[in-house]
């Protein structure tokens, strides 16, 4: 997408999407409540998703688990691993759902603001493999959704 | 909006190595531009040649690079070569951003309101803690 923020550190060939929304709120508070399993499990997941559970041993390297209870009651566990923590701006995590058989991807969350407003914005990419890594140019990574609903829309 | 994730057709791995054809072949300006005139109709080579001052072999080997990650089709007929767009390939990159870009908005809209409520001077603690986030 032409309007992508400052990239973060995309891999060429990884297919990216990315979400902002500006809340009210102090980066420092939102540092919180995403970091704090016991206020993360009171907002994670959009409507209709509940959170059963939080685990999170926050530091670099250390794991973490979401759970998910989808409106069908069924509940889906994401995990992975903390790959930079720089609070109170920026979380880098692997992302994976525990039941698929599939390579991680990695969340960026990023707090950028100060005071009493801050946007939140998310990457969520999903990384091309390192032979297509390679091959593919750079320059086009996050293009690809404006791409595909232009092809598809 | 539907929660579990997209159902893939193939095994992972033939996914995987399907999602590395389409990735390469959208790696690359003329490719794309060709993808974009063809979103628009099918067209015969020559005319997918031309915009891009290319030779005739040089828009065949970008075509078949498209072909070959199943985003192209190509139907001869004699000497003419049709092209026309198989949107199917993007089908599973397009699923997996629509699936997560509502995950995203409605986490974050979930964050906003937990937080936003939180700031609010006046609001009871217990009723907030009561009160259901996902209507």
């Amino acid at each position: 997408m032409s309007t992508n923020p400052e990239p973060v550190e995309q891999q060429p060939g990884s297919l990216t999407l990315f979400v902002r929304r500006r809340i009210k709120a102090s980066p420092e508070r939102l540092f919180e409540a995403w970091t704090t399993p016991d206020q993360f499990v009171q907002w994670w997941g959009p409507p209709g998703v509940a959170c059963p559970g939080a685990e999170m041993d926050l530091r670099v390297g250390g794991s973490y688990r979401i759970g998910n209870r989808m409106p069908d009651g069924i509940e889906v566990w994401i995990g992975g691993t903390f790959e930079r923590i720089s609070p109170p701006s920026e979380l880098v995590f692997s992302w994976k759902m525990e039941h698929v058989d599939a390579e991680p991807e990695r969340v960026t969350v990023r707090f950028e603001g100060s005071g009493t407003e801050t946007e939140v914005v998310v990457f969520h990419e999903r990384l091309a493999d390192e032979a297509a890594r390679v091959q593919h140019e750079a320059g086009w990574v996050g293009c690809l959704d404006g791409l595909v609903s232009f092809l598809c829309g | 909006m539907a929660m579990a994730r997209p159902q893939l057709a193939q095994t992972e791995d033939e996914e995987e190595a399907r999602l590395d054809l389409i990735f390469h072949a959208l790696a690359n300006r003329t490719r794309r531009a060709m993808l974009r005139r063809l979103a628009k109709g099918p067209a015969m080579v020559t005319e997918l040649a031309a915009p891009f001052d290319m030779s005739l072999p040089s828009a065949s080997k970008n075509l078949k690079v498209l072909e070959k990650a199943g985003l192209v089709d190509r139907s001869v007929s004699g000497r003419i070569h049709r092209c026309a767009l198989d949107p199917d390939s993007l089908r599973d990159a397009d699923a997996w951003l629509d699936f997560y870009r509502g995950f995203w908005v409605g986490s974050l809209e979930s964050l906003a309101r937990y937080v936003e409520e939180d700031e609010t001077p006046d609001s009871d603690p217990a009723s907030r803690k009561n009160r259901s986030k996902k209507k």
